[in-house]
């Protein structure tokens, strides 16, 4: 009795294997919740002017006197001075590829045959790195580049709700010198 | 100055709200899952019991958790769906903080035949009674509705 006992304590579990079809024919049961998460965050006065002027289609930046800074996206602080920052700026919609990243995944991770193109832009008229991450669109993967001049392709007015995405994503820009 | 400026107008500035994907998949396990495929298709529930100590678990656990030896299949019984009301609460507000239309009562039902005890809803009368050490009976859903969940049993009624 005691060797048949000590058998069936293993020194590792198997466990039981589940696979997705288990659940979907509802071989197994089990409990699904979703549970209310929601959130809501204080953009600040900075955040909130930016998202406003995105509205209207404009990218607004502020500028530190004392550093020499345009801070895009803008900030009431200048974290390197320890001081406010002073004006308001307006910016041009254009911009240079600082970063990107090329993902075959979608954002619940699932594989995609189209990559999702997204990077950071830095926009002209501000600091140099400064800028934002965004999607890049009307280009081929194998096109996207570090440095490539870019230019924002926006919703039409009516479209646009006050958020980031109101510019639908940076398209390749010939115009410009660098 | 800035910090002035920004308190100016308090309409001004935005909030972002968002709602966070969460759900979440549970399996009952090996001894949840014949507990709740048993109530599925009986008004009784399954426990198990332990060969060592004779602890009768029901809700049925796979392992004794007094003497960590494990259950074998054959030592898993039936056991009637009524018990006894160890403890109890009354909720006047959902979980979500909203005001119920009328107080739900939950109690600790110390299951006949067995060592353990489970949550479940209590249909009473009269909500002002002490209802302690009274003996109530599962009322199930209709057969063919049963999911194979705890929401399987509607509440507990008294046993006259």
């Amino acid at each position: 009795m005691m060797t048949a006992q000590k058998k069936a304590h293993p020194k590792y579990a198997p466990g039981t294997h589940v696979s997705t079809k288990d659940i979907i024919d509802k071989n197994i049961t089990y409990t699904w919740w979703e549970p209310e998460i929601q959130y809501c965050w204080s953009l600040g006065p900075a955040m909130s002017r930016f998202l406003q002027e995105l509205k209207k289609g404009k990218i607004i930046g502020r500028t530190c006197k004392k550093c020499d800074r345009v801070l895009v996206p803008p900030r009431m602080f200048c974290e390197y001075c320890y001081r406010p920052t002073n004006d308001w700026i307006y910016l041009k919609d254009t911009g240079n590829v600082e970063t990107f990243s090329i993902s075959y995944l979608d954002p619940n991770a699932r594989r995609i045959k189209d990559p999702i193109l997204i990077g950071v832009i830095s926009i002209d008229g501000a600091s140099p790195q400064h800028g934002f991450m965004h999607y890049f669109g009307e280009m081929k993967p194998e096109e996207l580049h570090i440095g490539m001049k870019v230019k924002a392709v926006w919703k039409t007015e009516k479209e646009r709700t006050g958020s980031i995405t109101d510019i639908k994503y940076f398209k390749p820009w010939k115009g410009g010198k660098r | 100055m800035t910090f002035i400026e920004k308190q100016t107008d308090p309409t001004k500035p935005m909030h972002w709200p968002g709602n966070m994907q969460a759900d979440y998949l549970y399996p009952s396990g090996i001894a949840g899952d014949r507990f709740f495929k048993h109530i599925m298709n009986n008004d009784s529930f399954l426990a198990s019991k332990c060969p060592k100590c004779n602890k009768v678990y029901c809700p049925p656990r796979i392992y004794c958790e007094d003497c960590f030896c494990k259950i074998p299949d054959n030592e898993w019984v039936e056991v009637p769906s009524s018990g006894t009301i160890q403890l109890f609460t009354i909720a006047t507000i959902d979980s979500y903080e909203e005001k119920l239309d009328e107080p739900k009562v939950i109690g600790m039902i110390n299951i006949d035949n067995t060592d353990s005890s489970m949550l479940g809803i209590i249909k009473t009368d009269d909500i002002n009674e002490d209802i302690r050490g009274i003996q109530v009976k599962a009322v199930f859903k209709d057969k063919d509705k049963r999911e194979g969940t705890l929401k399987d049993i509607l509440y507990f009624k008294k046993v006259k």
